[in-house]
């Protein structure tokens, strides 16, 4: 039934259609006038050739006033056309409508150029239809004038745009390409090809393929994000920086760059134009800088003008203890939140222009610790005034100021050296010659009147004067120890010096009936100096006999090792030993040093105990009251 | 035992130079003692006594610590001065110091470098040693 319905509709509308079309055609045969309208409003130009008579040929006037010519005055021959229609174009003329003479299936249709009356060229596309009697013999020949000057004009154009585009791109070396994000279909410029080494021939056929074929994985993952974004509407342009693989092996850095320029009803995107430029070279500079900074051996920072890392060295991370992390786009304030606001303060007032810096800050860290800083805020620009942000530069100068104290110290402990000496000086030559007058007039006063010599009073001052002689001595002795001789030691047999030191004491050995034994290593050398190992050694050996023991055969034995960089001196004795726990603290100082007591061992420990760490080395005790003594000193070791 | 005919004593300490002039005396040191209390008044005298050919002495007892000229520059000078009789020098001072020893053995005509306080026994033992060289 609907179908039925359809039909009928169907035919009631091509019925009203042929009876509109009918009455136009009827009205047209009828009415000039409304032939006269389409052909004037329709066509740019209508002509009608009577091909037995090729000469006569009748224009309407649109046909001239589209050329520029009054209608009035051109003659209704077909050589007023021939005359000012290009004469190339005049051939494929000819030729069409040979051709369409023959074959009526043929269209006779072409572009030709006219020249207008003012010279120009007027773009007409011109087509016919020959008439033919019922033999099929052309009689007359209908055409029509098309006006396409307009559209030629605008493709002209275009053309020049493409070109100057084209040009524009070669000029810049840019590499183009043309993505349809839907179907892959990628278009590249051969310049494309040519940043990577190939040709356009050897890379194709091509598609988005391309690219990810040469792409290196984490550059085509990071340039896949940044599109999502880019699709998501997030980014004006998409634009990333990609390493490709060259054909000759190396990666080159390219930025790539593009734009969605169509999108589908869904609004997907669809075509993506953009480009590739090589920028390997820019890359290495920047790496280059980066590497520069990062290896600067003191802590600096650039920043933008929102206290933003653009760059920091590793001992900027070092200075601020920042872990493993990438500050670069960072806050300052947030990698560092802890920044006292007077700092803030300061970075301000860099940004406005100003240099800030100072070169000894002193930090006490919240352990107590001191820091010195030294630092310097420092504005960048981007032209001559335009603060583009700043850098800081800071150096740790806390070792520095320590040196810097020490030097200090180390002069005023000189200068105390220096009085030290003077005093031993006067020591020596002043006081010296007056307790040796004090002795030498006691001397004589008793050789003299030899009974003086038993009176009570006398002996007293002979011993008080003998014991300012031997005190004036000692301290002499003290001072006199160069505390800065590490640099003059040389190499001395261990065993030679010894058994001279032996040698000189035997006689007050046998008088107190001790045996020295030498049981030192031969061959072997210490760093030292003569005399001081001299004294050392006296001085345990006659201890060593001076509180020997009437208890038992008292001995002293000398004996040696090497310890690592040290050889070890042993001097052991059996005899009255020393109670440690009472005099460790006393053994090797000046205490008692004006005291005779029994178990006083005076000043000769102390010093020993210097000479010995002059030299380097050190002096240790082991003792035990009534049984005997060990010391032990460390000398250097001269290895050969 | 020979005794020695003239002993120079160059000190300026009073009190020394009484001592070692009253030792002496004691041990029979010297017939004569010439006393000088700086090198300068020694330098002058010794000179004007070889200029007069007259008795230089045969041993000098030198201080080092003196005023005007002391003890070194003394011998520095004394050294200088062309004299046929061999003098023997001693050094007698206070000084301990290792510098002044080691210095006193560079000069050829110093015999013996002696810490004070000089004693009766110090003496002797010089005599002994003269004796020796004599």
């Amino acid at each position: 039934m609907k179908n039925d319905q359809n039909n009928k509709e169907n035919a009631v509308a091509e019925k009203r259609e042929n009876y509109l079309k009918k009455e136009l055609y009827a009205l047209i045969k009828e009415d000039s006038v409304l032939f006269d309208f389409l052909q004037e409003a329709a066509l740019d130009g209508l002509w009608f050739w009577d091909l037995d008579q090729p000469e006569n040929e009748w224009m309407n006037s649109k046909f001239w006033t589209t050329l520029g010519y009054d209608p009035n005055k051109m003659p209704h021959k077909a050589s007023s056309w021939q005359d000012i229609i290009n004469q190339e174009d005049l051939k494929d003329v000819y030729a069409n409508f040979a051709k369409h003479s023959q074959d009526p299936s043929f269209p006779y249709d072409q572009i030709v150029r006219y020249r207008h009356k003012l010279g120009h060229t007027v773009w007409i596309r011109c087509r016919g239809i020959i008439i033919r009697d019922n033999n099929g013999k052309p009689q007359k020949m209908l055409g029509a004038h098309t006006d396409i000057t307009e559209i030629k004009k605008k493709e002209e154009e275009l053309s020049l745009k493409s070109a100057f585009f084209e040009q524009v791109i070669d000029s810049t070396d840019l590499g183009t390409w043309q993505w349809n994000v839907k179907t892959g279909e990628t278009i590249f410029n051969e310049r494309w090809a040519e940043i990577i080494g190939y040709t356009l021939e050897e890379l194709g056929p091509t598609s988005i393929d391309t690219w990810v074929k040469h792409t290196v994985f984490r550059d085509l993952e990071k340039s896949n994000k940044l599109l999502q974004d880019h699709f998501a509407g997030k980014t004006q342009v998409y634009e990333c920086e990609a390493r490709m693989l060259h054909k000759n092996g190396n990666y080159i850095w390219v930025l790539d760059k593009g734009k969605v320029v169509s999108w589908d009803e869904e609004g997907n995107p669809e075509w993506m134009v953009g480009s590739h430029q090589e920028i390997t070279e820019k890359k290495k500079a920047y790496e280059r800088n980066r590497l520069f900074i990062q290896q600067a051996p003191t802590a600096i920072a650039m920043f933008n003008k929102n206290m933003e890392y653009l760059a920091a060295s590793q001992e900027w991370y070092n200075v601020f203890k920042i872990g493993d992390i990438d500050i670069i786009g960072k806050s300052h304030y947030n990698v560092v939140p802890e920044i006292a606001n007077k700092w803030k303060i300061s970075h301000q007032e860099c940004l406005k222009g100003k240099v800030i810096k100072n070169s000894k800050e002193r930090i006490e860290r919240f352990d107590g610790a001191v820091q010195w800083l030294s630092w310097e805020f420092r504005p960048w620009f981007n032209d001559e005034n335009d603060v583009g942000g700043i850098i800081i530069h800071m150096s740790d100068i806390t070792k520095i100021k320590r040196e810097e104290e020490l030097k200090s110290l180390l002069a005023v402990a000189e200068d105390q050296n220096k009085r030290l000496r003077n005093f031993a000086h006067i020591v020596s030559h002043n006081l010296k010659s007056h307790s040796g007058n004090f002795e030498m007039l006691l001397d004589l006063l008793i050789q003299e009147n030899p009974d003086m010599g038993d009176h009570e009073i006398i002996k007293l001052f002979k011993t008080a004067s003998e014991n300012l002689t031997e005190t004036i001595v000692h301290l002499n002795e003290v001072v006199l120890i160069n505390t800065s001789v590490d640099e003059n030691l040389v190499g001395l047999n261990l065993w030679e010096a010894t058994n001279k030191t032996i040698e000189s004491v035997s006689a007050i050995a046998t008088e107190n009936k001790v045996t020295i034994k030498n049981l030192v290593r031969q061959g072997v050398n210490i760093l030292g100096i003569q005399a001081y190992l001299d004294s050392v050694l006296l001085n345990l050996i006659t201890n060593g006999i001076k509180y020997s023991s009437e208890k038992r055969d008292s001995y002293v034995s000398l004996s040696s090792w090497i310890e690592e960089d040290y050889v070890v001196i042993s001097v052991e004795d059996n005899g009255l030993g020393i109670d440690l726990n009472k005099h460790r603290a006393k053994l090797f100082g000046m205490y008692k040093t004006f005291h005779h007591n029994k178990d006083a061992r005076g000043i000769g420990l102390f010093i020993t105990k210097n000479q010995v760490e002059a030299l380097g080395g050190k002096i240790e005790v082991e003792s035990k009251v009534d049984h005997g003594s060990t010391f032990k000193v460390y000398l250097k070791h001269e290895k050969n | 035992m020979k005794k020695i005919d003239i002993t120079c004593i160059i000190d300026d300490d009073p009190i020394f130079v009484f001592g070692v002039k009253k030792i002496m005396e004691l041990i029979g040191f010297s017939k004569n003692i010439m006393v000088f209390q700086n090198g300068e008044e020694a330098l002058n005298n010794l000179k004007a006594i070889i200029s007069a050919n007259e008795k230089l002495p045969d041993v000098i007892l030198l201080d080092l610590n003196m005023p005007i000229l002391d003890g070194w520059q003394f011998l520095d000078e004394f050294v200088k001065i062309p004299c046929e009789k061999k003098i023997i020098i001693y050094i007698v001072s206070s000084s301990v110091d290792p510098d002044d020893i080691l210095r006193a053995k560079s000069y050829e005509w110093v015999s013996d470098y002696i810490v004070k306080p000089v004693t009766v026994a110090k003496l002797k033992e010089v005599l002994v040693d003269l004796e020796k060289v004599n």
